[in-house]
């Protein structure tokens, strides 16, 4: 399946993203250049480095097509293309861009990623009269990841109190997170007291909307060693997608034995990833990661997906304390999507940057003990699309 | 002979207590309650129910027409015939039309079906469906009065027949009773009460009683009438005039259900037939800017009670009824109250496109690996990936919760807040997605393994059209 793959080939040697939340004074023009100038700054490089560009996007309203980065950045007609696949946008994005240092085409490109959920309004993600057949039901978006929940439940006996502990914990992270959206630390009795948005899903299991963006600087770990980091760049050892059915995504076969309780796109892309890094026990080999927790059942049933547990035994795990900061997984160090809300378009570079910066021995006041190898997850559409990507301290 | 070979009823899940309109208002008490249709039901959805109960054991594909009769057609240009006879699979090469404006609609439309099966050879069986959903305005004793149902006749030319249509006879009169002003009018208006009165008194007697005149009849000979009227009294004065033997004019209607409008002569005809008398000879009649009489005789009592048994009709619906708690919901449910209802995108040429998907209820079966699946959009199957292999076929319209939520985030135009997404396995296979209707305290109610029925509804109104499809329901025991 792969082939040559990219594993050692490609080297993150600058990082940032802007403060998330919501940004009513700032518009998607000032996160993007604001993402890039800093990663700019954390790489020295001067912007007229850059060979070329990926960005991801969600929604047409952020922005259509990759002129958006000239309009922003001002590179001088570089190459730049705009990449939209749902939440795995800005995870794409950066695939692009590390498949095109890998081959040799480029030196040093940029992975960006922006969107501006809150000009739009409303609550909930904005957009769904637009999308899909005129006639089909159209749930939201924690309307669909319930649906899992509910059967989670009574497959494997979760409660909402299971679900709750993910927010806790994330909460918990991303009050020490200086540019995370929600800094608060929560208890499982707010979360349980919280409105329905989808019912077992409350306010609390649900990610926010927010502004936000964040941007990588990519080059071969040849010519990192020029650059700012050359002691402590970060390697690409896989980058791996899966696409499963997206329509009709509540289908049976999604997956043998995974009827709305595994998330097959999630067990491919890390079979894949796994395969071209060498990873055999991800449990005992991450030592940390971002997992796509965009609703807490997400977040439950992607470290099953991920290997992290077996299937059922996430709550569990949850629990006794296995995915906490200290734990032998940090599952979402940075607070994840609970903490940061989900500018869809740029949380996989988001999530791309805390682990580069965990694995830099980086990530002030939330550091997790001895991270050598970090992995990050999205997942996106209804189940349908899964990034996953392994980052590794360098050789 | 020409006749009724079928029968098929449509009563709406909800009955408003007449009382709340009384405190509402601070109106005189009246006492009963009155059928109500919910805001995501019209005219052509309740049709498409009571086309169903009317067609269960019948091959739609056996059906030569569809006749549609109503005062609330949801279209003025673009009939509703033809699209009810899609939605009950149906085949092309048959004969549809409307008949509207008129509250006789329905009876007329009975004796246009006779008359078509009688002229053309090719023409044996004409499907005629009423259906009515007056909104009465508020504050006025019209309230009391208008109800929403369905019900629909099988008209058909056969050797041996349930029942046999003999004779019809009818009268047209221009009175400015009752109307509707089709460019200005949201609600009904009268002119004066008491000429309408004298107007009905006068037509409905008259065609009951030319068609005995004719056929050479005594009132005695009648075993049941089934003639609309709009209020009890009127009811009791016709059945006097008539000199109808006790038990012989048909009243079941109005108490609980209210005047139906154009289905009401219909559905009390279906109601006097669950316990037929042999050869017993029934008149049907219709009122409205003139009258139709229509005669009728039991031909096979077996046939008739077989119908009684198989069908929902009546009886099956009226005992699956539930009473409102407030005169708000009833508000609602008519879309008096200015909501910001949410739309969504159409496009029409998408929905023709998927007619047999959307409209018919087929899927398609995997010929490789056997999987049923929907919609049948797709080309390559997603089980074994075999391409270009798909048969279509005929879904069912039950089926089993394999897991919902309830979506509090997006409603719509004709779904309460928590609409309850329901991730449903067909009996017989394939799975779908639909919105579920009709259901109190979705909390408590709405559980994996629960088994619902598909109702057809009004979707949205994007592309300013009235966009319908599937949803689902608890339980009301369609067979």
């Amino acid at each position: 399946m792969v082939r040559k793959g990219i594993k050692d080939k490609v080297a993150i040697i600058g990082c940032d993203m802007t403060k998330y939340g919501e940004l009513w004074d700032k518009n998607q023009y000032d996160l993007l250049f604001e993402a890039f100038h800093s990663a700019c700054k954390d790489t020295g490089i001067n912007k007229d480095e850059i060979d070329a560009s990926w960005i991801g996007i969600f929604y047409y309203f952020t922005g259509l097509s990759g002129a958006m980065v000239e309009d922003i950045l001002r590179l001088d007609g570089k190459p730049s293309t705009r990449v939209e696949n749902f939440c795995a946008s800005g995870m794409d994005a950066f695939r692009n861009a590390s498949f095109a240092v890998a081959s040799g085409a480029y030196d040093v490109v940029l992975a960006c990623g922006v969107e501006k959920l809150m000009d739009e309004g409303g609550s909930g993600l904005p957009g769904f009269k637009l999308f899909g057949h005129p006639l089909y039901p159209t749930p939201s978006a924690p309307a669909m990841f319930s649906m899992a929940a509910t059967r989670c439940f009574h497959d494997y006996g979760w409660t909402k109190e299971d679900l709750a502990r993910v927010a806790v914990k994330n909460h918990d992270n991303g009050s020490d997170h200086p540019k995370a959206h929600f800094r608060s630390k929560i208890t499982i009795d707010q979360v349980m007291k919280a409105p329905m948005i989808a019912d077992p899903l409350g306010r609390f299991d649900c990610c926010a909307m927010s502004d936000g963006a964040a941007a990588l600087i990519l080059t071969t770990p040849e010519l990192a060693e020029s650059y700012a980091h050359a002691d402590d760049y970060i390697l690409v050892k896989a980058n791996a997608i899966s696409c499963r059915t997206n329509f009709p995504w509540y289908i049976p076969s999604n997956g043998p034995g995974a009827d709305f309780t595994s998330f097959p796109a999630t067990v491919k892309a890390a079979e894949y990833a796994y395969k071209e890094a060498g990873i055999t026990d991800p449990r005992k080999e991450i030592d940390c990661a971002e997992v796509h927790d965009c609703f807490t059942i997400t977040e439950l049933i992607n470290c099953q997906d991920l290997k992290f547990c077996d299937r059922g035994q996430a709550a569990e795990e949850l629990k006794n304390g296995t995915f906490n900061w200290d734990g032998e997984i940090a599952v979402n160090p940075s607070g994840g999507l609970k903490s940061f809300g989900h500018p869809i378009g740029s949380t996989g570079c988001r999530m791309l940057t805390e682990i580069t910066k965990q694995l830099q021995g980086r990530a002030e006041g939330r550091q997790v003990p001895d991270a050598k190898i970090g992995l990050c997850h999205n997942l996106g559409g209804a189940f349908a699309v899964c990034s996953t990507t392994i980052l590794s301290q360098r050789d | 002979m020409i006749g009724i070979k079928s029968y098929g009823a449509y009563l709406p899940r909800y009955l408003l207590p007449r009382e709340l309109i009384g405190k509402a208002w601070e109106f005189p008490i009246v006492p009963g309650t009155k059928a109500v249709a919910m805001a995501d039901e019209d005219s052509l959805t309740m049709s498409v129910e009571a086309g169903l109960d009317c067609l269960v054991g019948i091959d739609p594909k056996t059906i030569d027409g569809l006749f549609f009769a109503s005062t609330t057609q949801v279209y003025t240009e673009k009939d509703s015939a033809s699209l009810i006879a899609t939605v009950l699979d149906m085949r092309e090469d048959i004969i549809t039309a409307d008949f509207t404006d008129s509250l006789k609609a329905g009876t007329t439309a009975v004796t246009r079906a006779v008359d078509t099966i009688k002229a053309n050879k090719d023409i044996k069986r004409i499907l005629v469906v009423a259906a009515d959903t007056r909104a009465p305005e508020p504050s006025t004793m019209w309230e009391y009065g208008f109800a929403d149902g369905a019900a629909a006749l099988l008209i058909a030319e056969d050797d041996n027949l349930p029942l046999s249509i003999d004779d019809y006879y009818s009268v047209s009169a221009n009175v400015t009773g009752p109307w509707k002003r089709a460019d200005k009018d949201k609600f009904i208006r009268t002119f004066e009460v008491k000429m309408d009165a004298k107007f009905y008194l006068e037509n409905i007697i008259k065609v009951m009683s030319e068609i005995l005149k004719r056929n050479e009849l005594k009132p005695e000979d009648i075993g049941a009438a089934a003639y609309y009227y709009n209020n009890p009294r009127m009811y009791g004065r016709v059945a006097r005039m008539m000199k109808f033997a006790q038990g012989v004019a048909q009243n079941s209607v109005f108490f609980q259900l209210g005047d139906l409008g154009t289905p009401m002569a219909f559905v009390l005809l279906i109601g006097a037939l669950r316990r037929p008398k042999p050869d017993a000879k029934i008149l049907m009649a219709g009122f409205g800017d003139g009258a139709d009489a229509i005669l009728m005789q039991v031909r096979d009592r077996d046939a008739l009670r077989n119908l009684g048994k198989t069908r929902m009709g009546f009886i099956g619906h009226q005992k699956s009824m539930k009473a409102l708690k407030n005169y708000n919901k009833f508000l609602a449910f008519k879309e008096v109250l200015e909501k910001d209802r949410y739309t969504r995108k159409s496009s029409a040429v998408t929905i023709w496109r998927d007619t047999a998907s959307v409209y018919k209820w087929y899927g398609v079966k995997c010929k490789s690996c056997g999987t049923i699946q929907y919609p049948d959009m797709l080309r390559s199957c997603y089980v074994c990936r075999a391409d270009d292999q798909f048969e279509r076929v005929k879904l069912a319209l039950k089926g089993t919760i394999f897991t919902y939520t309830l979506d509090h985030l997006v409603g719509g135009a004709y779904l309460d807040i928590p609409v309850p997404r329901c991730v449903i396995d067909l009996d017989g296979g394939g799975r779908v997605l639909l919105n579920m209707t009709e259901i109190e305290k979705p909390e408590e109610n709405v559980q994996i393994g629960m088994r619902v029925e598909l109702t057809f509804r009004k979707e949205h109104e994007g592309a300013e059209f009235k966009n319908y499809y599937w949803k689902c329901r608890p339980e009301r025991g369609r067979p």
